[in-house]
């Protein structure tokens, strides 16, 4: 199948190097201590945090840094056929486990001893790119609950299909069977704390994938840095400063 | 919810006195606004947000077989599911017993007994072929954000949904014979948009102290002692009912409170109707 037309344009008529839409908004759960919603053209995701608060279970305490937990959840309604049974499956565990990982990277929890952090995403809708967004939603999150962190990790996702690398792909572009790079960056510090990838890519290939996928995941951090940026203008706004 | 006693008693005290914490009277809702179409892969949805209650509703549409009891008859079938997001303590299989309840209440307000009879949705107009195709539909509601009355806030949003869905229109093949599964062509373009005008409302009544209330956040559900919630129709009539909590209702109070479940819900469906048709507009702008 034809995954770039000779025109150069991809199925949903971007350009190979071309993200989708981001759209994104801070403080949608109004109970939450901080929650934000993020979009990737039809992937729709939103994350909430609480804590720092008491540890849940005191068999998991730490008393040098925080416990920070995480769970990830799709809506019955989020894929194009509906689902019947979401939660606790193997591919939830596993994305949970690694938006804990990530998160808990850039998290400074040596500062909140004997404490816990509790990250939950609900996909609202899944259109390729779940992983990316829900980072990228749950950095929001944290920011908005004040929840201190070494830099704002966000994260994107490039493919190669049709000898020809592709930024943040659809769901169609992502079952094709192609790889599928997952990259998680820390901006700022220029590091990279996430890294995935199925199927199999000649090493100079990978190489100009992943420096896609990074070039992804940098404007996806300028795109939250202006969010935030907004947000704590209009917080100002509020308290009449 | 961890209260203190002067904050209970200030709860309590507010709602003797026909003045609540958020300044709101007995029989006073909360702003409510609906947007629908915000889930594009459903065949209708809408998120209804009721003060910091956002709960979000979807309609898919399959065929399906009817049952061989009502073959005459459509099925529909409500599930909630309750997000992590809303309350830290619906981790895991947390959310369950409140998702099953919430599911159970919906499906006895809005769908009747187990005949469909009586039901809010009309469930002959889902048949296609008798005996053979029919739609089957499935309502899924989600729970994002939580702040009591969740049951009121589904409902609507479920109304909401409905009166979003497009149901493709089924041309049947004309080939006679009886016992074979007819064939049937799925338009592309043709959608029949749904009946809502006898689906009800559902009115959750609080009862704290003495009184009931409408639309209790979190912190007055936690001094309830009993919740009785009534699903009306326009025409005014009870579609179903359900009460929850431990403490005993006197009969002439449940009928009593049904009489102003009533009268709240003329209100409501007025306040809805104007809220989902603004909210088709604008989706249709878009």
């Amino acid at each position: 199948m034809e995954y770039v037309s000779p025109e150069g344009l991809r199925l949903d008529g971007r350009r190979p190097t071309e993200m989708r839409q981001l759209r994104a908004e801070v403080g949608v759960v109004a109970k939450a201590d901080g929650s934000a919603s993020f979009e990737m053209g039809n992937t729709k995701v939103i994350a909430a945090v609480y804590g720092p608060r008491e540890v849940q279970n005191k068999g998991q305490q730490m008393d040098d840094q925080a416990l920070v937990r995480c769970e990830y959840s799709m809506a019955n309604f989020s894929t194009g056929d509906r689902m019947r049974k979401p939660k606790g499956d193997r591919r939830s565990t596993e994305i949970s486990l690694v938006i804990r990982q990530t998160m808990e990277a850039c998290i400074l929890t040596h500062l909140m001893p004997r404490s816990q952090i509790d990250i939950f995403v609900q996909v609202l809708q899944a259109d390729g790119g779940t992983r990316s967004a829900c980072i990228n939603a749950a950095t929001l999150a944290l920011a908005d609950a004040g929840i201190p962190m070494r830099d704002l990790v966000t994260s994107c996702s490039a493919g190669y299909l049709n000898n020809i690398p592709l930024l943040d792909l659809n769901y169609v572009e992502d079952s094709a069977g192609g790889p599928d790079v997952t990259v998680g960056i820390l901006p700022k510090l220029d590091k990279v704390t996430l890294l995935q990838m199925d199927a199999k890519l000649p090493i100079d290939i990978f190489e100009n994938v992943m420096q896609l996928a990074i070039e992804g995941c940098k404007a996806v951090a300028n795109y939250i840095r202006e969010i935030l940026l907004e947000n704590t203008k209009k917080l100002e706004f509020c308290r009449g400063v | 919810m961890g209260l203190s006693l002067g904050e209970k008693n200030f709860i309590k005290g507010g709602i003797a006195q026909d003045i609540r914490t958020d300044g709101r009277k007995r029989l006073t809702y909360r702003p409510v606004s609906v947007e629908t179409g915000v889930i594009p892969q459903a065949s209708g949805s809408a998120r209804v947000k009721m003060g910091a209650t956002d709960v979000i509703a979807s309609v898919k549409a399959e065929l399906g077989k009817p049952n061989a009891s009502h073959p005459d008859k459509g099925r529909v079938s409500i599930y909630v599911d309750c997000s992590p997001t809303a309350e830290p303590t619906f981790e895991g299989r947390g959310g369950e017993e409140l998702s099953i309840e919430l599911s159970t209440a919906l499906q006895r307000c809005l769908l009747g007994g187990k005949s469909g009879a009586g039901a809010g949705i009309d469930l002959s107009s889902l048949s296609i072929v008798e005996g053979k195709v029919c739609w089957d539909i499935y309502i899924d509601g989600l729970v994002v954000s939580s702040d009591g009355n969740l049951l009121d806030a589904l409902g609507a949003a479920i109304k909401a949904a409905l009166s979003n869905t497009a149901i493709p229109k089924v041309e049947v093949a004309a080939n006679a014979s009886s016992d074979e599964q007819p064939e049937v062509d799925v338009s592309d373009e043709e959608f029949l948009q749904f009946d809502t005008t006898g689906i009800p409302v559902i009115i959750t009544l609080t009862k704290v102290g003495r009184h009931y209330i409408v639309d209790a956040t979190a912190e007055e559900e936690s001094q309830m002692s009993s919740a009785v919630s009534i699903s009306v129709n326009r025409q005014g009539r009870i579609c179903g009912l359900t009460k929850r909590g431990g403490a005993g209702l006197d009969p002439s109070i449940i009928l009593d409170m049904i009489s102003v479940a009533k009268h709240v819900s003329e209100q409501l469906i007025d306040k809805l109707d104007s809220e989902i048709a603004a909210a088709e507009a604008c989706d249709e702008e878009l």
